[in-house]
């Protein structure tokens, strides 16, 4: 499933040929002829192509294993923790909740250890993982550059700040939610500052984006580093901890106040992924196929910054999702964003999942930063995918 | 830390405020909790004769009563909620040094009675978070007792610092806080206890004569500029940093007063702030290695 094989491409589909070493405007251009220029789905436009079956394969049988990855490891994630428990317990513990079996005093803390603690967790892991999945193929998609991330634009950096700024300041105003709402907030504001700063005569062009973003993030850091500076011991720790990212602390509430914004800028992705397809063929080319540049660049900066600043306000700073998910998923479902979006949100959910899982059950009795994980379980994953890949012979996507 | 002689029984249950103005019902005692920074909140809780209660420490607390007990916080703000509620604590005892904050939220969540005091440590503040804590555990009468105790000790102490330190000027001290050998390097100033910490021993805290607030990254020059004559220091911090050759490696240490003369004096990372029953304690040892170290050495 991993090692794509070459195909033969149909007359339809007549891509410039490359032949063994790969240039990335081929590709784009050969992946996305088939692209019909309307936006109704693939599989209405018959006659459908060997290659077009074969990637629709490919995909239902990525999603397959991704859903099966994933529903194993949320089952065995709510079968550990730090917490000592039995698989009955646990389902005693969930059939007490559905009311099914008598309520039982002497389960208390079981129930809450799962219930406040281990559940809430594992579903922020899922909202947050795919989130980030999903932010990262805009991103990539939108800037046609596989080394784009939410960082480019200053979101996670902005983040940042608002954290920052809430905990050396004290700021308290919503209790436990002020860290994670200043995160938030900043991490819009900053996002739309780097669009309307790189704006120039009604439009932004791909290379001022990533300048401007440049800039704010240096500005963002070295807020970051007066934070640091002013903050006392205990501040100072919580930032670094902060920005090392954890899941530790979610409740039912993080999970209600993400998953709105993961469903908003899913469906914004979903919706644009058709007209990052054609973007991939270029600014002009996708201009005279009736695609709204501007405008797409819009949508897709206001979709990344809602799933990376929802995100990242409760989980801290995670590495490496938004980087290598998309990439990974390229490798195994090709580049159409139709497909590679949900792909990414559900590589990103599992990526998150594992690595909370360690995170939060290694050392007793303490919680681990889990970006550390991200980057030691999702690195040699990708590297070993890339190796086989490019012994396949079909290059870096 | 020995505990109050009397007996003493938790008369349950109580309602109190905390500190975050939420009303907490505590109706059982049998298993405690008590985690902050500094590790005072366990301490109080030996001193008011509840020790054996308690089920768990965090690092700070390095008494040799409490060592068997799990260690629940490493230090500061990973906190893992489930590991907490596996030693099925019936009161966490706790304040804003430790986190994050939704750990106590789920540990509140899931009904255990989680009582947050306040964290500022000061001389002034000892007996009142004696009293604020006896009274969460339904034991208001230990708490005067300790408090008492703890006031008297303090008070006793500061006798013998006077008389120590009678004719003599003010001793220019800085207490640097220190870790390992990169950028953790800070000299603590007004209002981070040890301002009050070196008043309390006699000597002149150069740090808030200066104007330092808080806890501020250690500038060579500014260093030399306060020129203390003796250095305080946490005795982990002191070891991870390499020891007194370490410390007065640092650039501006050694250039100091306290550096040529290697005046520097450490004391347990848990003990030295943490203002509460054994702060009268603290105050007899550190005046006694500040001031008489020959004569008090075993």
């Amino acid at each position: 499933m991993t090692t794509p094989t070459p195909t033969t491409p149909t007359p339809t589909t007549t891509p410039p040929r490359t032949t063994g070493a790969h240039t990335p405007g081929p590709r784009t251009t050969r992946a996305h002829t088939t692209a019909p220029r309307t936006a109704r789905p693939r599989t209405a436009a018959p006659p459908r192509t060997t290659r077009q079956r074969q990637r629709q394969r490919r995909f239902t049988l990525t999603v397959a294993v991704l859903v099966v990855m994933l529903a194993a490891t949320v089952i065995g994630s709510a079968m550990v923790g730090q917490f000592p428990l039995a698989v009955a317990d646990i389902v005693a513990s969930i059939g007490r909740r559905l009311g099914l079996v008598p309520v039982d005093a002497a389960a208390q803390f079981a129930d809450g250890a799962l219930w406040n603690v281990r559940f809430p967790r594992i579903a922020l892991g899922l909202i947050v993982g795919a989130a980030l999945g999903i932010a990262g193929t805009m991103m990539q998609g939108m800037f046609g550059n596989p080394l784009a991330e939410p960082g480019v634009i200053g979101v996670s950096a902005g983040c940042a700040v608002g954290a920052c700024a809430a905990i050396v300041f004290g700021l308290d105003w919503a209790g436990a939610a002020t860290v994670p709402v200043a995160a938030f907030v900043f991490g819009l504001i900053t996002t739309f500052a780097v669009y309307f700063l790189s704006r120039s005569t009604g439009r932004t062009q791909i290379l001022t984006l990533v300048l401007t973003g440049i800039a704010v993030n240096a500005v963002a850091s070295a807020l970051i580093a007066l934070c640091v500076f002013l903050a006392d011991t205990a501040s100072r720790e919580q930032i670094v901890f902060w920005q090392l990212g954890s899941l530790n602390g979610a409740s039912w509430i993080s999970v209600a106040t993400t998953a709105p914004f993961l469903l908003l800028g899913g469906v914004g992705a979903l919706i644009s992924a058709g007209k990052l397809d054609l973007l991939a063929l270029g600014e002009r080319q996708a201009r005279h196929l009736g695609v709204n540049v501007e405008r797409l660049r819009v949508v897709s900066i206001v979709c990344v910054a809602i799933l990376t600043s929802a995100a990242v306000a409760y989980a801290g700073i995670i590495a490496f999702v938004g980087l290598i998910i998309p990439h990974l998923l390229r490798l195994l479902v090709g580049p159409s964003h139709r497909l590679l979006v949900p792909a990414s949100a559900l590589g990103g959910a599992l990526l998150i999942s594992l690595a909370d899982m360690l995170s939060r059950t290694l050392v007793p009795f303490a919680d681990l930063p889990i970006g550390m994980f991200t980057a030691l379980v999702g690195g040699p994953v990708f590297f070993v995918l890339m190796r086989r890949s490019l012994r396949g012979g079909t290059g870096m996507p | 830390m020995a505990p109050i002689e009397s007996e003493v029984i938790p008369s349950l249950p109580v309602t109190v405020t905390d500190e975050t103005g939420t009303a907490v019902t505590i109706t059982d005692a049998s298993r405690i909790i008590a985690l902050d920074l500094y590790g005072t909140l366990a301490d109080t809780v030996v001193g008011l004769g509840l020790g054996d209660n308690l089920v768990g420490r965090g690092s700070t607390n390095t008494s040799p009563e409490l060592a068997d007990l799990p260690v629940v916080t490493q230090d500061g703000h990973q906190l893992n909620g489930e590991a907490v509620l596996a030693l099925e604590p019936t009161i966490v005892l706790t304040d804003t040094s430790i986190g994050p904050r939704e750990v106590q939220d789920q540990l509140r969540a899931s009904g255990v009675a989680v009582v947050f005091f306040a964290s500022t440590r000061t001389m002034d503040s000892v007996a009142e978070q004696i009293h604020a804590v006896a009274d969460a555990l339904g034991v208001a009468k230990a708490g005067e007792e300790l408090a008492a105790r703890s006031v008297q000790g303090i008070a006793d102490a500061q006798d013998e610092i006077a008389a120590m330190t009678a004719g003599i000027d003010p001793l220019r001290i800085a207490f640097l806080y220190v870790r390992g050998n990169g950028s953790v390097f800070f000299i603590l100033g007004e209002g981070s206890g040890a301002d009050d910490l070196i008043t309390s021993i006699g000597g002149n805290d150069v740090a808030t004569a200066a104007g330092i607030s808080g806890t501020k990254p250690a500038n060579s020059e500014a260093l030399l500029a306060l020129n203390p004559e003796l250095i305080l220091v946490m005795s982990s911090g002191l070891e991870s940093t390499g020891g007194l050759e370490g410390l007065l490696g640092r650039p501006g240490v050694s250039d100091t007063i306290a550096g040529q003369n290697r005046r520097v004096v450490d004391m347990n990372d848990g003990q030295v702030l943490s203002f509460g029953p054994s702060t009268g304690a603290v105050l007899h040892s550190l005046s006694a290695a500040v001031y008489a170290p020959s004569e008090l050495r075993p």
